[in-house]
């Protein structure tokens, strides 16, 4: 028989306390000074530079710039491109492989000018010979490219089927340059691992494990040897870990949402920038026509839903204010300003209007019901709002749009979906709304965001999947937009092409076919006290994530011990 | 003669049914590869379309065989020991990646289940031995750590001695600042066994508990049968009496737990792996299902359900031969 006396609780209490001294302790007894250079002190030599680039351990070795899921360091660090693209701020693109490129007047040929003196790592010369193979190998070529012709070792002639102008990313920020002696002779070159991958870039492919790979400066790089001698990428599973690792001085650069930027920046090791570029928006099924269903079919519900969200709030409370303010051109603020039309509203609004969003919908026919909702027809106007499950950012900001609909009369209910059901639903169209992701342009230039995502061609019925490469989820389908995108393709006149996107942006200010919330934040952090030459608020020459290709290229390249 | 025929027979029919279930699973479940992974680097910015093309080459064309052309050639490539390319981990083959997760997982789950069950139980025995004295407030100490969240109990162990004190290293299985992949020293296994002391601690603090309790509980229940009486009775040293006649006793069916146990070590530990980014079996499953990776996952559920098997298999076998009463029906 136990009886539970005083001595006997205070007993238990103590078994337990000495039982968590004891964990200490032990853990105190096996903690030893073992190595962990990413804590050495910095010398003059640069040391390694510890980057997290999202790779996820066990690390695979894959470096063939043509497979999924190839290692970060391989595009950029190794592979180059002509270009290099900034998509943070309206600059001219920064030549690599190429010094320079001009299109014919009527998009239908492209000229590109090689750099001269680049030798790939294995001591052969970079001429047309590669850029041929790397444009017309069976498994690049793209049907619109008729020829690719050298007109002299250092010069290569595009010709096209049609004006190409929308392409010039494609082609010029976007293809890997590869060398023609090494692949010419590989069989199924989508297939194979690439272990020691010949490339023009500032590094070198060293070793690979589970755990990291490393990769070594390369001492013939045309823009000369990087001072960095030596790059580690990590694999790590969580954002927690690697937000410790950076606070604990084991990572040097990475790129992650951290919400409480001050506590990592606190000891003063590490720079920090906020690109913000992916907007965030409300996918609504919209285009009757095309097979959606739901109140949001209703350009009247989608008009008062923008009304009716606290953009501001959503931003504050979801985003931890770390977000950009979003233009319901997609035209990205500050960068492609020139490219908004004088005739729309540049910015969403910031805050509710609440009598505006219920004048519109009582203009289109709604009444206010008993219970605070509108209905039409008898029907109330409810409709159901997913988001990710996990993703908490947008799963808060889902419930405050819930409630700030409703305060407005929109019987807007917020759930939580799998990821799967996420993605299948936003491909099939099975959807009234949904909280999704617009992906950001990758140049000065919103064009990609009209063709790929409002264009009627770029889209399939409700219940059909979308292709690969069609990003129309909300079945958009409207002739005049269709028709300026065409414009804006087959011209490369800045005048004209303003008209065109002028057109367009009246059109989806208009139907809304996405409800634009906010631009995502795009956190990255990098160690300033032993490293110069990354992007800065005041310089962001290029974008400035880790995992961001060929971009972390150029800052590979300039980057220095100090 | 008979009872191993009879066994026999059954894990093979089990072991049959397991590899057709691991076929189906698979091809019931939504999504397809290409879309999903092309919807999930759709996240990290914009695709380009000679990606989009090379992944449309690899994996657009669905196999167009009928179900059963697809079993035999399944089975088929089983036998050869081929279980296929996996797509989240391009183009690493499916039993190169178990192959190298396996010895991680056994080496730190496998290790931490020993220790945990040897520590538990040796515990058990002497709370139960104790019963009624002071020692019995170990049993309500151990389950609370026990009820504490793994992942919760983990995440705390790191910030506390990973990142507030760096006693410990936050992730990996070995250093990967030193090492550029494992090899042969006194050095790298120093550096391993350094790397997988926090995530075994974690494991053995949200376990032993279990195994406590469990053998404590049977030591009280033996130590009231008449031979344990009896020894007494005959003068014998305690200690003899607390090994030999309770312990020994009362260890039966905690033993029978751990050959379960030690079955399902191969599973991993699928959130010790994710919080310590240990290239494990257990973080291997989750990157299969996420990513919908079918050759992966089955990859993966086959060796769990091999290694389950295997195990009861084996207890099987040795049961029947400690216990003659097993091998005859009723």
């Amino acid at each position: 028989m136990i009886r539970s006396t005083g001595r006997q609780r205070l007993l238990s209490a103590v078994a337990l306390a000495s039982g968590l001294t004891l964990l200490a302790a032990g853990c105190s007894s096996s903690s030893n000074d073992e190595g962990n250079d990413g804590d050495a002190p910095s010398t003059a030599e640069a040391r390694t530079l510890n980057v997290w680039a999202g790779s996820q351990t066990p690390i695979v070795e894959n470096f063939n710039p043509y497979a999924p899921g190839v290692l970060h360091a391989a595009l950029g660090g190794v592979y180059e491109t002509f270009f290099v693209y900034n998509k943070v701020q309206d600059d001219p693109p920064i030549p690599m492989l190429a010094e320079s490129a001009e299109f014919n007047d009527d998009g239908t040929e492209l000229t590109v000018v090689l750099r001269q003196g680049v030798q790939w790592s294995d001591g052969e010369d970079f001429d047309a010979e590669d850029v041929i193979y790397s444009f017309t190998a069976e498994h690049v070529k793209r049907d619109w490219v008729k020829s690719v012709e050298a007109v002299d070792p250092h010069t290569v002639t595009f010709t096209f089927d049609g004006p190409q102008f929308t392409s010039e990313f494609a082609l010029l920020g976007a293809s890997w340059l590869v060398p023609e002696h090494i692949w010419s002779g590989i069989e199924n070159p989508i297939e194979i691992v690439n272990e020691n991958p010949v490339g023009t870039g500032p590094y070198i492919v060293d070793t690979v494990s589970d755990n990291a790979y490393t990769v070594t400066a390369n001492p013939g790089y045309w823009g000369g040897e990087p001072a960095v001698s030596e790059i580690r990428y990590l694999g790590v599973d969580q954002n927690q870990t690697a937000s410790d690792l950076l606070t604990s001085g084991q990572i040097d650069w990475a790129t992650m949402f951290i919400p409480d930027v001050d506590a990592v920046l606190a000891d003063g090791r590490l720079g920090y920038l906020n690109t913000p570029q992916d907007p965030t928006v409300l996918y609504t099924c919209a285009n009757v026509d095309l097979g959606c269903e739901g109140p949001q079919t209703d350009k009247a519900v989608r008009q008062a839903l923008n009304l009716a969200i606290d953009r501001g709030e959503i931003n504050e409370k979801a985003f931890v204010g770390l977000a950009a303010d979003i233009s319901p051109t997609f035209a990205l603020l500050g960068r492609d300003d020139h490219w908004i039309s004088p005739d729309v509203e540049s910015v969403s609004p910031q805050t509710a209007d609440v009598d505006g969003a219920k004048a519109i919908l009582e203009d289109a026919g709604y009444e206010l019901g008993a219970d605070g909702i509108f209905e039409k027809d008898g029907q109330k106007l409810e409709l159901e709002l997913t988001s990710v499950d996990g993703w908490t950012d947008y799963n808060d900001a889902a419930r405050l749009i819930e409630e700030s609909a409703r305060a407005a009369g929109i019987g807007l209910t917020a759930s939580t979906v799998t990821w799967q059901e996420f993605s299948d639903s936003r491909q099939s169209g099975e959807f009234e709304l949904v909280m999704g992701g617009v992906v950001g342009t990758s140049v000065a230039d919103p064009f990609q965001i009209y063709r790929d995502w409002f264009s009627g061609e770029y889209t399939q019925p409700v219940g059909e999947i979308l292709q690969p490469g069609e990003w129309n989820f909300s079945r958009y389908d409207n002739p005049a937009v269709n028709d300026a995108v065409k414009a804006a393709a087959a011209t490369n006149d800045e005048a004209a092409k303003q008209a065109a996107y002028a057109t367009i942006q009246e059109h989806i200010v208009e139907d809304l076919p996405y409800i634009p919330i906010v631009i995502n934040a795009t956190q990255t952090f990098f160690d300033t006290s032993d490293f110069t030459g990354w992007p800065t608020e005041d310089d962001t020459f290029v974008f400035p994530p880790a995992w961001s290709n060929p971009s972390s290229g150029v800052i590979l390249g300039k980057l220095a011990g100090q | 003669m008979k009872f191993y025929v009879r066994r026999i027979t059954f894990y093979v029919i089990t072991l049959w049914a397991a590899i057709s279930l691991n076929f189906a699973l698979p091809r019931l479940m939504p999504g397809d590869a290409m879309s999903t992974m092309i919807a999930r680097m759709g996240r990290s910015g914009d695709i380009p379309e000679s990606t989009l093309r090379s992944i449309e080459l690899l994996f657009g064309n669905p196999d167009e065989s009928s179900l059963w052309e697809q079993y035999v050639a399944y089975l088929g490539q089983l036998f050869r020991g081929d279980l296929g390319v996996s797509v989240t981990k391009y183009p690493a083959p499916v039993t190169e990646l178990i192959g190298q997760a396996l010895p991680w997982t056994i080496g730190l789950v496998g290790l931490a289940t020993v220790i945990s069950f040897v520590l538990g139980v040796g515990a058990g025995a002497f709370v139960g031995w104790k019963r009624g004295t002071w020692v019995d407030s170990f049993v309500p100490a151990s389950t609370l750590l026990q009820a504490v969240p793994y992942f919760w109990l983990a995440m705390i162990f790191v910030y506390l001695f990973a990142v507030t004190n760096r006693w410990f290293p936050i992730a990996w299985n070995y250093d990967p600042f030193s090492f550029s992949g494992p090899e042969l020293s006194w050095a790298f296994v120093g550096s391993v066994v350094y790397h997988g002391t926090l995530p075994a601690l974690t494991i053995v603090i949200s376990s032993f508990g279990g195994w406590l309790l469990g053998m404590r509980n049977m030591m009280v229940a033996t130590l009231s049968e008449d031979y344990v009486t009896t020894a007494e009775a005959k003068g014998l040293k305690r200690s003899r009496i607390l090994t030999t006649y309770a312990a020994r006793n009362a260890a039966l069916p905690s033993m029978a737990g751990f050959s379960i146990a030690l079955a399902f070590v191969v599973a991993g530990s699928i959130v010790t792996e994710q919080v310590f980014s240990y290239p494990g079996l257990g973080k291997l499953m989750i990157t299969a299902v996420q990513g919908n990776d079918y050759a992966l996952m089955q990859g993966t559920f086959l060796v769990i359900t091999i290694a389950v098997l295997a195990a009861n298999f084996l207890m099987d076998l040795i049961y029947g031969f400690i216990d003659p009463r097993t091998r005859h029906n009723g």
